[in-house]
């Protein structure tokens, strides 16, 4: 039977400047207590399609359909079809209690007091995985995790335990080992209440692990469907292929130019705040012209790290050298200016909205004039709009504003405002994840090609293991602000040592159905250390620990080129070493 | 929060004492003596002026004043000799409140309700009406606005009384010329600010929820919408408290502001200073409510105090 069924539907939007088709007789249905997959690139129609089928569509698009319907009557959002969308931070509202966001919604949809509703929502919040819900309930959205909060929209969505679920890209926004987590969530929800689901993602491996039935959709039509046996076994479009190449290409897109001169340096470097994550002991050396990658969950301290490096932030204690002269608070300003360059997260936010992209990258210049002996305004701007053109915009952007841009044109903008100033180091923080995929790609394509081109060491920061895995050399592996392993990034991703390595790497959904179906262990939802534990981060959520995990932090164990920090690999554990000795991983 | 609450009211102590000081040194450059007046001999005036301790080095005077400020004493009107500037203060503020609070309460409802219609309004008409109604509100100052209705209300249909503040009627008119400008800028802020509320993913997730459309305005954007609205609501219900001396002295009403006026006329210096001093209090204690009440509103700047 089917649960949601839609038939032809169009949507055309009406703006100033005339008509846009957006969807094309689009056709797709869900059976009960399956699970439906839609999979496309952003732009194509997807989201514009679920908010056509929940009836939340602007008003200046124009909604045809021959049948939209969930088990034959017409759509009443909430009750019958509930939602989950991607950024579950931006959809919960911020001033308003947990609690209240999940009751509201139960009192809307039925006739039951207070205390029924907020029995009820404790109810969701434990059945999604939520411990202590009625301490949780008087929370505010800022206060919990990402992946708590897309627990927390699974939760509001089941509350009036609806036919269907429509999940709009419910895990793009979240590390691989919440990904993880929230996928199985998803998949035990739909087993056990008997709801049906509807996924929409560009990412084929939340398709290959969710979904019985997929759809292929392309500039506002399904140009594909079929089980997901079909498309992924025997996909006939073109498009479909393409689409599960790019998902599987794993083809290394360079090697690591070893044995060059140590750029920068990092000794035993820690930074603790009060509240919010630190860096513990961190030591780590980057080369001349390498893709350096750190990998790390959020929070785990890959940002205050970048900041160190940066000099945003001083270290408490240990040494940063830079071609072996130590920084310290008087020779780091001379030094890192302009050799040291960092690229954000934020296309939007990092660029002053009251500075045209010219002035924003000549202020760079002109940051530095005071080492680089002065430059004239002329020269400048000829210089920022040479730049400008590299990063494949032209020398007209220069007087446009951040606003005109779309982006990945501001992010082109970002790069090219850190390599005007010649740096010798890069620092990606999360450079693209705020882009969608198609952009990622072009924007991803743009910094290999410069990178190569200027020889300039870039330090990768990321939690998409997937694309670190690609383009970088050597990999630090980090976990709640320790390092937990370090080496060359296909030793490393091949062959793990750290057990969060390897559940890390698990964690990832791959486009692959065999192996995405399959049950792997991830890591617990709440892995809350307790405050003052003296042992190893992970010893929580591992399932290699010891004794002594317990009791003491483990130091770091060097084997050639990698290093790691834990137990298993230290001499109580696995003996005196000979000369020559060669490790092997121990799980 | 109350460790917050204690420090800011330690810093205003602190304000008041700058402004006390300011003021007083500030107040003697104004040239001739309180006590000079067309009629009086110079010897009067110096023998008043020895007697109210003016003829004193004006340190001395100074830490005189400090040292009866500290207990609370704002010191003896010159212009009316047997009154406490206290006295006046308790006189004429009750009535400069009143007017401001229904001053104050006419704007933010006025304000926020045309605001909110112009947000979710379907009709063109209706929000770009307001949008000019709230230009021209705003343009126009409040001086030729009470003037004005003063004239046409008052003087030609005689609708409404046109001085003192007796009855509600009487009200009517100094109310709309205080609140007119307030009203216009609260409901733009509100304007801008709930359309852009409106146009988050959360109030799209709350339809998706399923929420009445009442509901998702008044409780989730509205909310958030007012948190920027009340950084200007905060200063200027403190200008509404304190009087308006325009307001006040077109309509002849025995408010603060009319007093503050005529005290600087008459060289008053104690009741500058008192008032001075009285007013900043309000100010302080004003935007200190204003920061409690956006604490209270957003619980992640309540966060943020805790620390302090």
């Amino acid at each position: 039977m089917k649960v949601l069924d839609v038939q032809n539907l169009s949507v055309q939007y009406h703006t100033g400047q005339g008509h846009r088709q957006a969807l094309d007789e689009v056709s797709f249905s869900v059976e009960k207590g399956g699970i439906a997959g839609i999979v496309g690139e952003s732009g194509s129609g997807k989201s514009t399609a679920m908010l056509a089928v929940m009836g939340l569509l602007a008003e200046n698009a124009d909604v045809t359909a021959d049948a939209i319907a969930v088990c034959g009557q017409q759509v009443v959002p909430g009750r019958d079809i509930a939602m989950v969308l991607q950024d579950s931070l931006s959809c919960l509202n911020p001033t308003v209690k947990i609690g209240r966001q999940i009751t509201e919604t139960i009192r809307a949809h039925k006739n039951c007091t207070r205390q029924e509703a907020r029995e009820r929502a404790e109810e969701l919040l434990d059945l999604v995985g939520i411990r202590n819900p009625a301490q949780r309930m008087r929370q505010y959205p800022f206060e919990l995790s990402g992946g708590m909060r897309q627990r927390t929209a699974i939760a509001i969505a089941l509350a009036c335990e609806p036919k269907l679920i429509i999940a709009d890209e419910p895990t793009t926004a979240l590390d691989a080992a919440v990904q993880a987590q929230i996928i199985l969530l998803l998949r035990r929800i739909v087993q056990d209440t008997g709801t049906s689901l509807l996924v929409v993602s560009h990412d084929m491996g939340v398709i290959a692990a969710l979904c019985s039935r997929v759809y292929v959709m392309q500039s506002g039509r399904i140009i594909e469907q079929g089980t997901a046996e079909e498309i992924f076994y025997s996909p006939q479009q073109e498009y479909t292929k393409k689409l599960l190449r790019d998902a599987r290409g794993i083809q290394r897109l360079r090697t690591g130019e070893k044995d060059s001169e140590v750029l920068l340096r990092l000794e035993h470097v820690t930074k603790v705040f009060d509240t919010k994550e630190g860096i513990r002991d961190i030591s780590l050396e980057i080369r001349k012209g390498e893709i350096y990658a750190l990998a790390g969950e959020s929070g785990s301290g890959k940002t205050t790290l970048a900041r160190i490096l940066t000099g945003l932030l001083k270290p408490d204690s240990g040494r940063i050298s830079y071609k072996g002269e130590t920084l310290d608070a008087g020779t780091q300003a001379g030094i890192r200016q302009g050799k040291i360059q960092m690229v954000f997260q934020d296309p939007y936010g990092s660029l002053n909205p009251c500075l045209t992209a010219g002035q924003a990258l000549s202020e760079a210049l002109k940051a530095l004039s005071g080492t680089q002996g002065g430059m004239t305004p002329r020269e400048r701007r000829r210089k920022a709009e040479e730049m400008l053109c590299m990063v494949g915009l032209s020398a007209e952007d220069a007087d446009r504003y951040p606003e005109e841009f779309s982006g990945g044109e501001r992010q082109r903008i970002g790069i090219a405002r850190a390599l005007i100033s010649e740096p010798e180091l890069l620092i990606c923080d999360e450079a693209l994840s705020a882009l969608d995929a198609a952009t990622r790609s072009q924007i991803l394509e743009l910094l290999l090609s410069i990178q190569k081109k200027r020889k300039i060491a870039c330090l990768f920061i990321s939690h998409d293991l997937a694309l670190i895995r690609k383009i970088s050399s050597r990999i630090s592996v980090l976990y709640q602000g320790r390092l937990a392993e370090t080496g060359d990034t296909r030793e490393v991703c091949s062959d793990p040592w750290h057990p969060y390595t390897k559940l890390l790497l698990n964690a990832a959904p791959q486009p692959d159905l065999l192996k995405a179906r399959r049950t792997r262990p991830v890591l617990p939802a709440e892995t809350g250390q307790e405050k003052g534990s003296r042992g190893c981060p992970f010893a929580e959520a591992c399932g290699y620990t010891m004794k002594c995990c317990y009791n003491e932090v483990p130091g770091s164990y060097s084997f050639g080129s990698r290093k790691t920090a834990c137990f298993l690999y230290s001499e109580e554990h696995t003996g005196k070493r000979a000369e020559g000795y060669q490790m092997t991983s121990q799980i | 929060m109350l460790g917050y609450t204690l420090k800011r009211l330690a810093t205003g102590l602190v304000s008041l004492f700058v402004l006390a000081t300011v003021t007083f040194f500030l107040v003697r450059l104004i040239p001739g003596s309180p006590f000079q007046n067309g009629g009086v001999s110079d010897q009067v005036v110096e023998a008043v002026e020895e007697e109210y301790g003016l003829n004193e080095p004006l340190f001395d005077q100074y830490l005189t004043y400090m040292g009866n400020l500290v207990h609370g004493d704002l010191g003896v009107s010159y212009q009316e000799p047997d009154t406490a500037v206290a006295e006046i203060i308790g006189r004429t503020w009750p009535v400069t409140v009143s007017l401001g609070l229904a001053a104050l309460l006419a704007a933010v409802v006025l304000g926020t309700g045309l605001g909110i219609l112009r947000a979710v309004s379907k009709s063109r008409i209706v929000r770009e009406g307001i949008l000019a109604g709230g230009m021209l509100a705003a343009g126009i100052p409040n001086f030729a606005v009470a003037i004005l209705l003063l004239l046409v209300f008052s003087v030609k249909l005689g609708w409404f009384p046109a001085a003192g503040l007796l009855t509600p009627a009487h009200y009517v008119l100094p109310v709309i010329s205080l609140a007119l400008y307030p009203a216009a800028v609260i409901s733009r802020l509100t304007g801008n600010t709930l359309s852009a509320e409106l146009g988050k993913q959360y109030v799209l997730f709350a339809r998706a929820k399923g929420l009445g459309r009442g509901r998702i305005i008044f409780t989730h954007a509205l909310k958030n919408a007012w948190i920027p609205v009340l950084n200007y609501v905060g200063p200027a219900s403190a200008f509404l408290l304190t009087g308006s001396f325009v307001v006040e002295s077109i309509f002849t009403i025995p408010g603060l502001g009319r007093e503050f006026v005529s005290s600087i006329t008459n060289r008053d210096y104690t009741l500058i200073l008192g008032l001075t001093v009285f007013m900043g209090m309000v100010v302080i204690l004003v935007n200190l409510v204003t920061d409690l009440i956006c604490a209270w509103m957003d619980p992640r700047m309540r966060r943020s105090y805790r620390g302090r």
